[in-house]
């Protein structure tokens, strides 16, 4: 480390340096010089961010591409994508209860490995939310127009992305002018949604164990290798963004040591489960092959198969709500990425702004709602699912790393209530199998994965070179 | 001496009146701060931007109070819950009541509710404190059904206050609606005392009631903390430091 807590100096080439206070954590508030910072996010609100990120995506999205993919053993490459995730989330956890600060993944690689990686990872996380709120956004649109369909309204595939652009640029006006309740609203769609999947799963794991309803041929597991069960991993990982925007809040939640841990573990562990059931249950209703020939939406057709219209019905509309629920809880973490990076004077001070009227970041809601539009319009699920991916396992891999860099010579603010488990085989295996997943992505998301991050390490170089922030806090 | 918690919105331009800040002299003021931030903010990011507006207006406040009387500090919180950080800080500066500011001109009179479970003898010996010799007139006010009962409580009352020399008169609303009622004889009244109660069904309807009598009555209301709910040093013991007022709180009792 550089030294005490002190160590954070220097000015971008704006003359601004880094806003670095001492602070006192408690489990109520955070407590600088002069103010009083409330922690108003308990437990359940943590969980609601997490699995409400997470579940959309994955669940609603997914399974069609998947098994198209991989066949049945699509259900592996989700385990897969679980397992890396709670490697993860394990040091993650460690690191946020340390540093209960708003910025999450950003903050911690920051003040572990330096400005440089900090920088990468903080602007690659504004774009890596970007990218995957376009992806829940193309996703929401295909519900959109299937729920249309089972009203009666057949208007075809044309009016995906412009339903897809119109919510989103909702989305951002609505979080610009204030969503006053929408924590509650969350808490209720993420309630509602798991009760729908686990009516589903538990019908249709009976249906697929062969105790209720037509026994049906079993399906080779793996038809087309190993291979594409890692590639399969690699593009749902998408679906596991979601702890990391519990620690993008880890400032405003209550008891931070207990809660955090908590809540990031648990949302993978419940969502990690609910995904593999429900590959599960859908390879087993129609074989891969059908389902991967219904697309985005297929979960409505596996919902058709096992309940008639009501399962059509109740998964479409769960599937509005999840992806939703997903997109708008990523546009809220874009705003917090963007806020602790221009904290510490990588992005201009103005990005950081707070409007009069509605007292909500309007600049960072812009920075994200803008690049969002222009991505959903594309409508390349896989394209920006990947990418997504791509971007946040850098900054999934780099925590760890910087878990290990830390524990090596612990700082004397280096506190963490929670410590993980099996250290340092769990960091150290996290870090591995963050990197790997990447090797099996498709080349053109490599490629604008590692263009955004040279760009973002320009802009480094020329924006704000002499700014230190490394063990900070 | 008794605390009193002030919170104020204050970066909403609200203020207190020279009346309440005069009524208040002879008790130890903190005066909170706090700014309700919608959920898509992080409250630091608000601290930022309005830390220096809104402790210069504190600072003014506080030395308002401390002016008109006793000591009088402040504190600024960033908050997306107003209910929980004036719980919170209250039950950090161990505060035996709370303010709900309003309007008002020198107060010559208070109305005293003591409708309800509320615990009477904190209230009395709150009120007592507060007129602190000063020629402040009190009326002490209780909505029941129960008419004889009614009666003896606001004697006994009324005598523990005028037996240490306050000028008091009692008011009795026998099988009227209590809140219109104390709507009602709050017009010829500066301010409200009242006690704290518990939450109730109604009150997550319609509101917390204080916040309601403050609405109807137009001046200010003192609320007298139901303190053996949330007190306990153990629960506090791992939070800041409580400040320098816990220690001659009145006698809790249970009535």
């Amino acid at each position: 480390m550089d030294g005490p807590s002190s160590s954070a100096g220097g000015t971008n080439v704006e003359g601004e340096a880094p806003q670095i206070e001492p602070t006192i954590e408690t489990d109520d508030a955070t407590i600088t010089d002069d103010a009083e910072l409330e922690r108003t996010l308990g437990l359940s609100g943590g969980l609601a961010i997490g699995i409400g990120t997470m579940i959309g995506a994955g669940i609603f999205v997914f399974p069609g591409l998947a098994a198209g993919r991989a066949g049945p053993a699509a259900a592996a490459s989700f385990a897969i994508g679980a397992v890396v995730a709670l490697l993860v989330a394990l040091p993650a956890s460690e690191l946020a209860t340390a540093m209960p600060k708003s910025g999450g993944g950003y903050y911690f690689i920051s003040r572990g490995l330096g400005t440089l990686a900090g920088a990468v990872v903080g602007l690659s996380l504004w774009f890596g939310l970007v990218f995957a709120t376009a992806f829940y956004l193309v996703g929401f649109g295909y519900y959109a127009v299937d729920t249309l369909a089972e009203l009666g309204l057949a208007v075809g595939g044309g009016l995906v992305i412009p339903l897809a652009l119109l919510f989103g640029a909702g989305f951002t006006v609505l979080n610009v002018t204030g969503t006053e309740n929408a924590a509650k609203l969350q808490n209720g769609i993420v309630a509602l949604l798991l009760s729908i999947l686990v009516c589903f799963l538990a019908y249709g794991g009976l249906d697929a164990a062969g105790l209720v309803g037509e026994p049906m041929a079993p399906e080779q597991f793996a038809p087309l290798g190993t291979m594409p069960i890692l590639t399969t991993a690699a593009l749902v990982f998408t679906s596991y963004l979601g702890f990391a925007q519990v620690a993008t809040v880890a400032g405003e939640m209550k008891e931070p040591g207990r809660n955090l841990p908590l809540a990031m573990v648990g949302s993978v562990l419940v969502v990690g489960v609910l995904y593999v059931l429900t590959i599960f249950v859908a390879t087993s209703a129609f074989g891969s092959e059908q389902l991967s020939r219904f697309g985005e939406t297929a979960m409505v057709e596996v919902g058709r198969h096992y309940l008639g219209a009501v399962g059509a019905f109740a998964i479409v509309f769960g599937g509005l709500l999840a992806t939703m629920s997903s997109a708008n809880a990523s546009v809220l973490s874009t705003s917090r990425a963007i806020y602790a990076v221009s904290k510490d004077a990588l992005l201009p001070r103005q990005a950081s702004r707070i409007n009069l009227r509605y007292g909500t970041p309007h600049v960072a809601l812009g920075m994200a709602g803008g690049p969002i539009l222009v991505l959903t319009a594309t409508g390349r699920v896989e394209l920006l699912a990947e990418v997504a991916s791509f971007l946040h396992l850098i900054m999934y891999g780099l925590i760890c790393v910087a878990l290990l860099a830390l524990r090596r010579d612990e700082p004397e603010w280096y506190d963490p209530d929670f410590r993980v488990p099996g250290y340092p085989v769990v960091p150290v295996l996290g870090a591995i199998a963050s990197f790997a997943l990447i090797g099996f992505m498709q080349l053109a998301s490599q490629l604008v994965g590692v263009g955004i991050m040279i760009a973002t390490a320009g802009w480094y170089a020329y924006y704000a070179r002499d700014v230190t922030l490394k063990g900070a806090l | 001496m008794t605390r009193v918690l002030v919170p104020l919105a204050i970066l909403e331009g609200e203020s207190v009146s020279t009346g309440l800040t005069a009524l208040l002299g002879p008790m130890d003021v903190t005066v909170l701060g706090y700014h309700v931030l919608p959920e898509q903010t992080p409250p630091d990011q608000a601290r930022m931007q309005y830390e220096d507006r809104a402790t210069a207006a504190l600072t003014d406040l506080a030395t308002e109070f401390r002016t008109a009387g006793e000591g009088a500090d402040h504190r600024l919180v960033f908050t997306h819950d107003r209910e929980q950080t004036v719980d919170r800080v209250a039950e950090e500066t161990a505060a035996g009541a709370y303010a709900i500011t309003g309007a008002t001109g020198p107060v010559d009179r208070l109305l005293v509710a003591l409708t309800g479970d509320v615990a009477v003898e904190r209230i009395c010996s709150f009120v007592t404190e507060l007129v602190g010799g000063r020629g402040i007139g009190v009326t002490l006010f209780l909505a029941t059904d129960d008419e004889a009962g009614g009666r003896e409580l606001l004697e006994a009352a009324g005598a523990a206050l005028s037996g240490r020399g306050i000028d008091v008169r009692t008011e009795l609303a026998a099988n009227e609606p209590p809140f219109e009622a104390l709507i009602e004889a709050a017009t010829d009244h500066d301010a409200i005392v009242m006690g704290e109660r518990a939450p109730s069904l109604r009150s997550l309807v319609f509101g917390e009631e204080a916040e309601r009598v403050a609405a109807g009555s137009v001046g200010p209301v003192l609320v007298v903390r139901n303190v053996e709910e949330s007190d306990g040093a153990e629960a506090n013991a791992d939070r800041l430091p409580p400040s320098n007022a816990t220690a001659d709180r009145p006698a809790t009792d249970d009535s």
